[in-house]
């Protein structure tokens, strides 16, 4: 019965309509104003017209800030922050090198493309062997020498051969030791049967030179 | 004929979100310009609108907006975060507003002016007509509505406006509205209470015309 006899009046119920549409009244006179808007038409008619003024504004549209002062306001913003030379510098530069970022990074790709297709076919064909060096340049070398037997002095018989780009020998000349029609005939058939591993240069074979020390060995027995 | 029909609508550009307001205030304060970027974007249609109908006038809105986040830059290292930012911003644009708008008068006081903008309901009308699904009456007719629910807003005394555009077109709690206007949550009340029932006075005629 106290919620009820809560307002005296018209006018008193209408000072609680804000709280009342706001939902902050109290629940005591909540329940005082539904009882009145049960009975009097003028105060809920006017309860009414303040929900529609609410709707009307809530309806307004929203104003948007145009594109162009959203820029301008960037602009500004980004000004102060870059207040410092350096700073306002480096922003200058960056904005500089901004447009010529994706030019500059698309010739170089475009050049490493085509120097890798350039490159491509003319490509040092590299053994399989993983034996072969693709070092910058690598000497000949001895891969199974002929056996031979010469009779000489201790003294050993140096030989220079030239190889060719297939391993084999060239030619040869003694360099030291003794030059005996007998040894040269050993030394043609030790050469020319041995077989050489080519010089290299960026892993392909190439002619090449090979000097060879010879010394008899003895076994004493 | 062809007409322009709206079919959708399209991702303008993206962000992160801002979860811990804390951590973007440090953010703002070390002058991050990213930060200031994600403000503007949150803050500035909400605040443009509220500082619109303020001052009543596009241009007029577009500069105090302007100094308005040009005094939230200046002054994020003197927020204390007593408030919410939101708030903050909003009390700094009320004062803007509320500033300009005094100036506006002492340097215009004897100039006649409109409070429509300059904006012609029909031209607004046409223009939403061929955009929208609604008949082009129902279009005109809330064209004209708006035209006559701004013009009694704006006929409010100050006070009472920014209190009813905070509270009925920005949503804003009591709390917050008076905290934005330095005011006492009371005096909010009492404010809001008279504005809207001026302006239940001045819409008696269209309000609800469809419903009577």
């Amino acid at each position: 019965m106290w919620a009820r006899n809560m307002f005296e009046t018209c006018l008193e119920i209408r000072h609680h309509f804000s709280d009342y549409m706001d939902d902050l009244c109290a629940p005591e006179a909540r329940k005082s104003i539904r009882y009145h808007l049960s009975f009097c038409e003028v105060c809920l008619q006017q309860l009414d017209q303040w929900q529609m003024v609410r709707e009307e504004l809530r309806a307004l549209p929203r104003r948007q800030v145009p594109p162009e002062l959203a820029l301008r306001m960037r602009v500004r913003v980004s000004q102060r922050v870059h207040e410092k030379l350096f700073s306002r510098l480096w922003v200058r530069f960056e904005n500089a090198l901004k447009p010529l970022l994706i030019p500059a990074t698309g010739g170089v790709l475009s050049a490493l493309i085509c120097f890798c297709l350039f490159m491509g076919s003319r490509v040092v064909p590299v053994s399989d062997d993983p034996d072969v060096s693709v070092q910058w340049a690598t000497p000949a070398s001895v891969q199974e020498l002929a056996p031979m037997d010469f009779n000489t002095d201790d003294n050993a018989v140096v030989v220079l051969t030239q190889i060719n780009a297939e391993g084999r020998a060239k030619g040869y000349q003694v360099l030291s030791g003794q030059g005996s029609p007998e040894l040269m005939q050993r030394l043609d058939r030790m050469v020319y049967f041995s077989i050489f591993r080519p010089a290299t240069m960026f892993g392909r074979p190439t002619e090449g030179q090979v000097v060879l020390s010879l010394r008899r060995i003895t076994v004493r027995g | 004929m062809g007409i322009a029909r709206s079919v959708g609508i399209t991702l303008e550009h993206t962000m992160p979100a801002v979860n811990e307001e804390a951590a973007f205030v440090g953010e703002l304060r070390a002058g991050s310009e990213d930060a200031f970027a994600y403000l503007l974007t949150v803050y500035q249609n909400p605040v443009f609108n509220l500082v619109w109908h303020i001052v009543e006038n596009s241009a007029d809105a577009s500069d105090v907006l302007q100094d308005v986040f040009v005094k939230v830059f200046k002054g994020i290292k003197g927020f204390n975060g007593d408030s919410s930012l939101r708030t903050w911003i909003y009390r700094i644009a009320v004062h803007e507003a509320s500033n300009h708008r005094r100036s506006w008068i002492r340097r215009h006081w004897r100039e006649p002016f409109s409070v429509d903008d300059n904006e012609s309901p029909s031209a607004a009308a046409a223009s939403e007509a061929v955009s929208s699904e609604r008949s082009p009456y129902q279009v005109l007719e809330q064209a004209e509505r708006e035209v006559v629910v701004k013009r009694a807003l704006a006929s409010l005394a100050p006070p009472y406006r920014t209190v009813v555009v905070l509270r009925e077109i920005e949503g804003l709690p009591y709390e917050e509205i008076a905290q934005v206007l330095g005011l006492a949550e009371g005096t909010v009340k009492s404010r809001l209470l008279r504005g809207r029932e001026l302006l239940r006075r001045k819409l008696a005629g269209y309000v609800g015309k469809e419903h009577v």
